[in-house]
């Protein structure tokens, strides 16, 4: 804290951070800290705070298998929504990084998963992914029930939501690519270097700053994927696809449960916030400016 | 250390803004006190119809959607246009059944909801205890009203103490629907009427029918429900949450739930009840798309599946199917009823009343059924020549009217206040049942477990 110097108290500079502030405190403040206060109570049909149990709620959740399940099956959905949804975004970049014939229809191709709801995406799946009318059995000749069975429930879900998010990563990738400088490429074709060298070598660590963003902003989006859930699965089959929000959901608007759904609230909180602090971390090694 | 700091504030205000949408929902509900409920239900015994609702506007919510939707908006014109008192309906949807209960119970602590709310018939139990309504008895009594014009079985769900709590509007059974020419190819005559006779034809069916599966069960805690509502046993205690508020579930108990999933459970690893998805119209397109023989529905879905059908093959209706061949109860209905909310205006409550009469008049009530396939809850709305048309035109929709006759108002079904999240839990475990090898008695005690949890929790909380 080095910069800190004795400064008079400006009355000017707290105006200006005011309206902020108000927008946050309305915003965020207030409802988090009435979010930790619920977590404490059990509360009536009405959702008003009622009988204050403590740590009750939490215990009741981290005892629970049915949310021990939700963070499982979380934690399976975020690291394939992730990887997948990076992966496309950057493949479609790294593709559309060269000047060719129609390359406008390609990028807007790969930038359109972007402009879709999640919840119409959602419901275009279920029929393409139904057993009986589905295109997705008839082209694969398959008789799987993909949204039924808990095996590939799960995955159908998140591969699907990885492709939602792949729109915007290849807008974030292809500003990144863009951002690289030309004449690294062609000094190392002059050194010899290949294709795969060049990609891992020069591709990769230009875009890492960009790499990072999209990282934290993926992992927090992929925790946050609640449509997708609600209108392919309702959690189901059995527990399958019950992600933490989607049972948040539940939790406050179905069992009108408020402090149960708003421990799960603090303990996503949690989770999110120590990972966002691990990638921080991680940052300093990784990327390079 | 700069650094350090920019990334904890960073971090914590990218995630600050995630737990901020499960909690700035209720940050509304629970600043009001706990006493609105009891002051509620002292309010709704004064006196009502005390002024006539000329010239009143009020506001309906209601749940229909597309072309029900559509139905409910006619009626409201209608009404608005024809009726005598200068009365002015503002109709308002609001979502399905569960998103309206529950902007009524926000609304409700403002005292900002409406004078009329369509509600489903799980949520009867909540309506009654919220001490928000007043009684439909109260205004059928002080206007003189004959109840007797509402379909018995139909005004016994929504009756508790003898008093009639909510008007009837939109009501429906389950039926089982079956693929005429799937059972003529089939050579089978005698329609079954048991689960354990639909796994007898099943082979047939496959074999010599062409069925792709013999029955298209879709996992529906309702169909759980009327099940048990089937075997005339019931679902929870204390008169199935009739004479007392309920504490626990008797499904577990007195045999019902195990007969059901056992019978289920049967069909399903026989190969002729595969797993077509959860709710209500999970199992139509499979019968719609000519695969399955048999399915079960709403009798309110009969005009999607005949124009899904759209003359493919004949569609046949049968009674609910029994568990076992034994069976004597019946089953009870589902679908949603009109609450007037205490407002204390007497001349909103007066104009809601005039609303409500128009709505379940007999000339509605038979334009509301050609449109929609629910049951026209006033029976002279049998004599109504757009009935008689319909009738003649979907003649399958006369199963259902026979059906509900045949019940008797003793298998009214359950009440109780947790009903969709025990709903919920019963279509869990029956997905964990069939896919997981659990027994159908394992699945019936978690079932329980769950409920009671619930069930005594909700009491606890909410005396």
């Amino acid at each position: 804290m080095n910069t800190k110097k004795k400064k008079g108290f400006s009355l000017g500079a707290y105006c200006y951070v005011l309206p902020a502030m108000l927008v946050f405190a309305v915003f965020l403040f207030y409802p988090f800290v009435k979010t930790i206060y619920l977590s404490l109570y059990k509360t009536n049909k009405m959702g008003e705070a009622k009988l204050f149990v403590g740590m009750g709620n939490y215990i009741d959740l981290l005892t629970s298998a049915s949310f021990r399940n939700s963070l499982i099956v979380t934690a399976i959905f975020v690291v394939i929504v992730v990887a997948g949804g990076m992966m496309l975004g950057l493949l479609g970049a790294v593709l559309c990084n060269r000047a060719f014939p129609g390359i406008r229809i390609f990028s807007t191709a790969y930038a359109l998963p972007m402009a879709i709801a999640s919840s119409s995406a959602a419901l275009i799946f279920k029929i393409m992914l139904h057993p009986s009318i589905g295109i997705v059995n008839k082209l694969l000749h398959l008789n799987i029930n993909w949204i039924n069975d808990p095996k590939y429930a799960l995955v159908c879900v998140a591969i699907l939501t990885a492709w939602l998010n792949s729109g915007i990563n290849f807008l974030y990738f292809s500003a990144g690519l863009s951002n690289i400088d030309e004449s690294i490429y062609e000094r190392a074709s002059v050194d010899g270097a290949n294709a795969v060298q060049k990609f891992f070598r020069l591709t990769l660590p230009g875009l890492s700053p960009i790499m990072f963003y999209t990282l934290v902003v993926n992992i927090i989006q992929a925790f946050q994927s609640f449509g997708q859930v609600k209108i392919l699965t309702k959690g189901g089959p059995g527990e399958s696809t019950n992600l933490i929000v989607y049972s948040i959901y539940r939790d406050a608007f179905f069992n009108y449960r408020f402090g149960s759904a708003a421990a799960e609230s603090v303990i996503l909180f949690l989770i999110i916030l120590v990972l966002t602090l691990l990638m921080f971390k991680a940052e300093k090694k990784g990327v390079s400016y | 250390m700069k650094k350090k700091m920019m990334a904890a504030v960073l971090a914590a205000t990218m995630t600050a803004g995630l737990t901020a949408c499960g909690g700035n929902t209720t940050n509304s509900a629970a600043d009001s006190s706990a006493d609105t409920t009891a002051a509620g239900s002292e309010a709704s015994t004064q006196a009502v119809l005390t002024e006539s609702g000329e010239g009143q506007t009020i506001t309906f919510w209601h749940s229909m959607g597309g072309v029900n939707g559509e139905a409910i908006d006619y009626l409201v014109k209608k009404f608005n246009e024809e009726n005598e008192k200068g009365i002015t309906v503002e109709a308002q949807y609001q979502g399905n059944y569960d998103d309206a209960i529950n902007k009524l119970k926000s609304a409700q602590i403002g005292n900002m909801g409406a004078d009329l709310v369509q509600i489903y018939d799980i949520g009867t139990r909540f309506m009654i205890d919220s001490g928000w309504v007043v009684p439909m008895q109260q205004l059928i009594d002080a206007d003189g009203w004959d109840v007797s014009q509402v379909e018995p079985n139909i005004a016994a769900y929504y009756s508790v103490d003898g008093q009639l709590y909510s008007m009837p509007f939109n009501s429906s059974t389950p039926i089982m629907y079956y693929n005429k020419d799937m059972f003529a190819k089939a050579g089978i005559t005698e329609i079954p009427d048991s689960l354990p006779k639909i796994e007898a034809v099943a082979d047939k069916l496959v074999k010599e029918g062409g069925a792709g599966e013999a029955i298209s069960l879709s996992i529906y805690g309702w169909f759980f429900e009327q099940f048990t509502c089937k075997q005339g046993l019931n679902y929870v205690n204390n008169g199935n949450g009739r004479q007392d508020v309920a504490t626990a579930v008797e499904f577990d108990q007195n045999g019902a739930g195990v007969n059901t999933l056992t019978a289920w459970k049967s069909l399903y690893d026989k190969g002729y009840a595969p797993i077509v998805g959860r709710g209500g119209d999970a199992g139509l397109a499979d019968f719609s798309a000519g695969k399955a023989a048999i399915t079960l529905g709403s009798t309110a879905s009969l005009k999607q599946i005949l124009n899904d059908v759209n003359g493919k093959f004949e569609v046949g209706t049968a009674y609910f199917p029994k568990v076992s061949d034994a069976d004597q109860g019946g089953v009870s209905i589902g679908g949603g009823s009109l609450w007037a909310l205490n407002n204390e205006d007497a001349a909103k409550q007066a104009a809601t009343w005039e609303f409500v009469k128009f709505l379940v008049s007999p000339e509605s009530q038979a334009y509301w059924n050609s449109q929609t396939g629910y049951f026209p809850v006033t029976t002279a709305a049998h004599e109504e020549p757009v009935f008689k048309e319909n009738i003649a035109k979907y003649p399958q929709f006369q199963t259902a009217i026979d059906q509900l006759h045949d019940s008797k108002p003793e298998s009214a079904g359950a009440l109780l206040s947790v009903f969709t999240e025990c709903r919920t839990i019963a279509e869990t475990e029956i997905e964990n049942m069939l896919n997981g090898g659990v027994s159908p008695e394992d699945t019936v005690a978690k079932i329980a477990e769950q409920d009671n949890k619930s069930i005594e929790e909700y009491n606890l909380l909410n005396e």
